[in-house]
């Protein structure tokens, strides 16, 4: 049975993860505006992605004969979100980096993004439910 | 990955926010005052109170999450203390003022009303900046409650 396992439902819900923990990770960011020595995170998945769609990215990959195998590599098609701190930059005299236009203006595109993958998901659902009723 | 931890990183910086809004407050309306407490009879002022914020200690399990996904996000902000302001008081000369020294001369509060000014705008800014931050996770999460309506 296979209704709602495809990879592209996978990688979808891969990136609502994402933008959840990006959510997060900008509210942090926000709320850590006027704290000294605080440096910014990030979250990257999309390129992530993309890299791995398109193959770019070169991976070590262990042949598996037995399905009892350890997996090497990556065991999904789906990257996992990960955070990067900023450690490099400085914004204020008090080694804060947090820019607080950029951090709005990347939770309204985290919003959208959210929104759109939503709208995608339940585009998928839509087509299985035409599939499964056969109108 | 609870995606209602937003809120309370949101809803720690409101909270520090307001903390800090507050100390502002006091320190304007203390700004005159002469009088805050008493040393072997003489009068002390007011000294300008400002909060230190910090990053808010992690627990144990997101951390240990953390580290095996190999980097997280913070869990907000936090207000670790009140601190006083060790600055010299302003020396104004008025001899008829009840706390006046014997040379004439009266110790005023160390608050510069326009620095307190400068503060204030700042922590209604981060105020509204957090707001925001709220309102987006919000509609995120109504939007999350869409899924498989259409």
């Amino acid at each position: 049975m296979n209704l709602l396992n495809d990879i592209s439902f996978k990688r979808l819900q891969g990136a609502l993860d994402a933008s959840n923990m990006r959510q997060r990770t900008i509210a942090d960011n926000v709320a850590n505006a006027d704290t000294p020595y605080f440096k910014r995170s990030d979250v990257s998945f999309e390129e992530m992605l993309q890299d791995q769609m398109s193959g770019d990215l070169p991976v070590l990959k262990g042949k598996v004969t037995d399905p009892r195998h350890f997996v090497i590599g990556p065991s999904s098609l789906v990257p996992t979100p990960v955070v990067n701190m900023d450690q490099s930059t400085s914004m204020n005299n008090n080694q804060n980096n947090v820019d607080i236009d950029r951090e709005m203006s990347l939770l309204a595109d985290n919003q959208l993004r959210y929104n759109a993958y939503i709208q995608q998901v339940n585009e998928q659902i839509k087509m299985m439910r035409v599939g499964v009723e056969g109108r | 990955m609870n995606i209602s931890n937003s809120f309370g990183i949101s809803a720690s910086a409101l909270t520090a926010q307001r903390l800090r809004m507050d100390v502002i407050s006091s320190n304007i309306a203390n700004a005159e005052t002469t009088r805050a407490s008493m040393s072997n009879g003489v009068a002390v002022p007011y000294k300008r109170k400002m909060v230190v914020l910090e990053p808010n200690k992690t627990s144990f399990s997101t951390m240990l999450q953390n580290q095996m996904r190999g980097g997280g996000s913070g869990d907000g902000v936090r207000v670790t203390e009140i601190r006083e302001d060790q600055s010299p008081f302003k020396p104004v000369y008025d001899p008829t003022h009840p706390d006046a020294n014997a040379e004439g001369y009266v110790f005023m509060p160390n608050v510069d009303i326009a620095k307190e000014m400068v503060d204030m705008i700042s922590a209604s800014r981060s105020y509204e900046a957090n707001v925001t931050a709220l309102n987006s996770t919000k509609a995120m999460i109504s939007k999350a409650l869409e899924i498989g309506k259409g």
